[in-house]
């Protein structure tokens, strides 16, 4: 289904050698005469990590949990890391190479789609077991397709519903068999059907109700079960020892080596690298790339760092260009994107070998198309453009025009970034005064959708460049006003043929064809500015082995081996 | 005394019933709606929802009510004891409470008595000394102590005595060790406070005439401080236990954060942030009720210490 796909930077930047130092204390006569007293209980209770069993679970600590919706439903879910974990727990019809993001099979054996694209006809695998005992057939996965679509019904806001759209109903062939119907045409069906998003979950599951779901009654067929998740502490997976039918990305075929994994939230960043420099954290998994100081200092340690570009769009700024904003300019916008040096936002913010951004999409998106040329820095490129544009230099080091100082807002949330801070005085070189305005997440919602904003930002991760839609097309965006605004009305109708034609493809040239003209227009039109590829790092104590990215980005435990280093 | 207690406890409630409809107005009249924020974390945003989708939306999270009728609801059911549903938790407000509030409480219980325990012994120490140059620094040392910034102290403590030493565990909620660094973080400041009031409290008593009757009467100067100086200086204290009990909720929000700890002021916290209204009410009931108790048993407390004090006397 899926053709090209630029190489991707998993494992970079292997250095091992040195080992963490593991505090193992014997606690001196004199510190026990001073914990007699106050603190006597407390010195002597042990850490619940310092157990026995270390040996063989894999600790993961990533950052603050999601406090804004608390689930774990895979249907629910679109925060990373809870995507991380369900990978490990539920399992898909299909899975994605992510070497070249072709669709393989995973519990389904096989497949054919019909000529209209509008029927799939999975064979599944007949050996699969829910980790509850209930066999894995054509009526679970009926019962889970049809569960996900009646969630969608009662709450068309769920994530999973764009994976899930045009989804009709399900037909049992036969106990192996099942037919997915769709009422109108996705071409990125079948790259849905390999997500967590729409991962099979036991019938049982279903019989739930979906807060019950979130709160981490979750019965998969994947490696690992679910043994508890409490929000904004952890969670713990436990291996099951009957596993046997992992997709050709893992290289484990049985069951996992560790035999448990132990996830943390922990907020507060020197906190969390702490544990991982002090051994008590085998991998450190934050949300954001690491500063040059922080990867100097965990490679020291003998720790490697690990990094692939998330799929799915870059991060990208993009403008308002509606109701006589500044940037309803096109000259102004191609200022712009001329005005940003993207090579020392990747250079300064993060290191040397951060790669730079070449496009509107990630280099991991199926379909991506290199832009680097038009995306180039070109500051006197910028100038004339905006002289040309009526804006001119005044004492200040601004532009102005008919009294007018050349201010763009930019609507952030909660904190503004080095990057930001970057960004702004580049543009300041040109004359551009860029605001940043930090809100709360409220605020900066309700911002967006009354179109109060020059430029904005947000993100989604999903190896299909269908994932766009959910940000630039009015008809499917989540801010359908951002998704408006971001370009000019005759743009607008142009991007729209080319999702429609994007999604009703049945053939991929076809589809390289429409995403690769709307990367295009993208660019040329300024209606999306690329600030930096959202590259995920992941370090890992040189006792871990085998980390392997997923083609979402997502990690399989099953195949980490830990090890004395 | 009875007229007293029953006006106190009137009193109470009307700051009760204050302190929870000023929130509910206050969290109503924050910029972004509950549902605009609820739809946006899960992964859209209002204006992109058909009318009807909204509506829907809008049941599906309880918020198709308006202002005063949901306002009145909470209330009536607070009243029964039934604090609602957390929108973004899609759990029941007291469950949440109740595998919360046992952690913030032994964080806040530990930090009160190692405050008090630090702040008597310093202040005591800094009165009993009487060579000049110790007796300063001593009484420097509180400005010190609520001059520096929580979540720098909790980060220090944790370098040192988590990562450093290795002798405590540095985040988590479980067991008693988790809960020595946090604690001490937290009872710093309060500590600090209680220290400077108690030194300026000796200064004062030292001077009063019935100290020279003890000493005449022969007593020593360990004696004259415990019997007659402590009990004499130590009255403002209780007030300021009082009032500490609501700074140490508003700090146990940078301790949990910073610890990981998973209690009532990391929850108060983020409630505020994504609007959940449920949540935050029925916090600030509970640290209201808390707050408005402890100051009860401390006015209670006074004639008792302090038999100078009645209250008779005030309210008739």
């Amino acid at each position: 289904m899926q053709t090209q796909l630029s190489p991707v930077l998993a494992g970079e930047e292997a250095s091992t050698g040195k080992t963490i130092p593991i505090k193992d204390h014997p606690m001196p006569p004199l510190h026990r005469l001073f914990a007699i007293g106050a603190l006597a209980l407390a010195l002597t209770a042990c850490s619940p990590d310092d157990g026995s069993t270390a040996g063989k679970t894999l600790s993961v600590a990533f950052w603050g949990d999601n406090t804004t919706l608390v689930s774990v439903d895979p249907f629910q879910v679109y925060w990373l890391e809870h995507r991380v974990l369900l990978r490990n727990v539920a399992e898909s019809l299909t899975d994605q190479d992510p070497d070249n993001g072709r669709i393989i099979p995973w519990l389904a054996k096989s497949w054919e789609v019909s000529a209209d694209a509008l029927s799939y006809t999975f064979h599944l695998r007949q050996d699969v077991t829910f980790s509850n005992g209930e066999r894995f057939d054509a009526h679970a996965v009926k019962s889970a397709f049809d569960s996900n679509k009646a969630f969608a019904t009662q709450l068309p806001a769920t994530f999973g519903a764009t994976y899930l759209a045009g989804y009709d109903h399900a037909e049992v062939i036969d106990d192996f068999t099942v037919r997915l119907v769709l009422s109108r045409p996705n071409a990125g069906f079948l790259q849905a059907t390999s997500t967590t998003n729409l991962a099979i979950l036991a019938p049982a599951s279903y019989q739930l109700s979906a807060q019950e779901r979130s709160l981490g009654k979750i019965i998969g067929t994947g490696p690992f079960t679910l043994e508890h998740y409490t929000p904004e502490v952890g969670a713990r997976l436990v291996k099951r020892a009957d596993y046997a039918w992992p997709s050709a990305n893992m290289r484990n075929q049985g069951p996992a080596h560790v035999d448990a994994v132990d996830i943390s939230y922990i907020p507060e960043e020197s906190v969390r690298n702490g544990l991982f420099l002090q051994g008590k954290a085998d991998i450190l998994w934050p949300r954001n790339p690491f500063s040059e100081v922080d990867l100097k200092l965990f490679q020291s340690k003998g720790a490697t760092i690990q990094s692939r570009s998330l799929p799915g769009p870059a991060l990208n700024l993009y403008p308002n260009t509606r109701n006589q904003r500044l940037l309803g300019d096109r000259q102004v916008r191609l200022a712009l994107q001329k005005a940003i040096d993207r090579t020392s936002y990747a250079h300064t913010v993060y290191n040397a070998e951060f790669p730079v951004v070449s496009g509107v999409y990630d280099v991991t998106t199926p379909y991506f198309k290199p832009q680097a040329s038009k995306l180039a820095y070109d500051p006197k490129g910028a100038e004339q453009l905006l002289d040309a544009a009526g804006w001119h230099k005044g004492e200040d080091g601004y532009r102005h025009k008919n009294g007018q100082r050349l201010t763009l807002r930019y609507n952030l949330t909660p904190a503004e970034s080095a990057g930001d801070v970057l960004v702004q005085d580049q543009l300041r070189k040109v004359g551009i005064d860029l605001k940043l305005n930090v809100l709360t997440r409220a605020e900066w919602v309700a911002g967006n959708a009354a179109g109060n904003y020059d430029l904005t930002s947000t993100y989604m991760t999903r190896a299909d460049p269908i994932i766009l839609q959910t940000i630039l097309d009015p008809r499917a965006a989540n801010s359908a006003t951002v998704a408006t605004n971001t370009y000019e009305p005759q743009t607008l109708a142009k991007a729209q043929a080319l999702f429609d034609s994007g999604i009703t493809a049945t053939a991929d040239p076809q589809r390289a064809q429409a995403y690769g003209q709307l990367q295009d227009l993208l660019t040329d039109e300024a209606s999306a500015f690329p600030l930096y590829e959202r590259v995920w790092q992941a370090a890992t104590a040189p006792r871990v082995k085998d980390f392997r990215w997923t083609a979402e980005g997502f990690a399989l435990f099953s195949d980490i081996q830990v090890g004395q280093p | 005394m009875k007229r007293y207690l029953t006006g106190r406890i009137g009193q109470a409630l009307l700051v009760l019933w204050g302190a929870y409809t000023v929130t509910y107005f206050i969290l109503y009249m924050l910029p972004g709606d509950t549902l605009a924020i609820m739809l946006s974390a899960s992964g859209m945003e209002a204006d992109g929802l058909s009318p009807e989708d909204l509506a829907k939306a809008r049941t599906y999270y309880g918020l198709d009510k308006g202002l005063f009728e949901q306002y009145f609801d909470l209330l009536w059911r607070a009243l029964h004891g039934d604090l609602g549903q957390s929108l973004s938790l899609g759990r029941p407000v007291t469950t949440l409470l109740a595998e919360r509030l046992p952690q913030t409480l032994a964080l806040a219980g530990t930090a009160i008595v190692l405050s008090l325990l630090a702040g008597v012994g310093l202040a005591y120490l800094t009165a009993y000394l009487q060579w000049r140059p110790l007796k300063t620094a001593l009484a420097r040392l509180p400005s010190l102590g609520f001059s520096v910034p929580v979540f720098w102290m909790g980060l220090l403590l944790i370098q040192v005595f988590a990562f450093a030493l290795g002798w405590l565990p540095a985040t988590g909620s479980q067991g008693l060790a988790s809960l020595v660094l946090p604690a001490i973080t937290l009872a710093i400041p309060s500590a600090a406070v209680y220290a400077q009031v108690l030194q300026r409290g000796f200064q004062g008593v030292w001077q009063e005439p019935y100290i020279t009757t003890a000493f005449a009467k022969g007593l020593s100067r360990a004696q004259v401080q415990a019997r007659h100086g402590l009990r004499n200086a130590a009255l403002p204290l209780l007030t300021l236990v009082g009032l500490q009990v609501g700074n140490t909720v508003s700090g146990a929000v940078l301790v949990e954060t910073i610890f990981s700890r998973n209690g009532v002021g990391r929850l108060a916290q983020e409630a505020v942030l994504r609007q959940d209204i449920p949540v935050v009410l029925a916090i600030v009931a509970v640290s209201a009720a808390a707050f408005v108790l402890v100051n009860l048993i401390v006015d209670l407390l006074y004639p008792y210490l302090d038999p100078r004090i009645t209250h008779t006397a005030k309210v008739s």
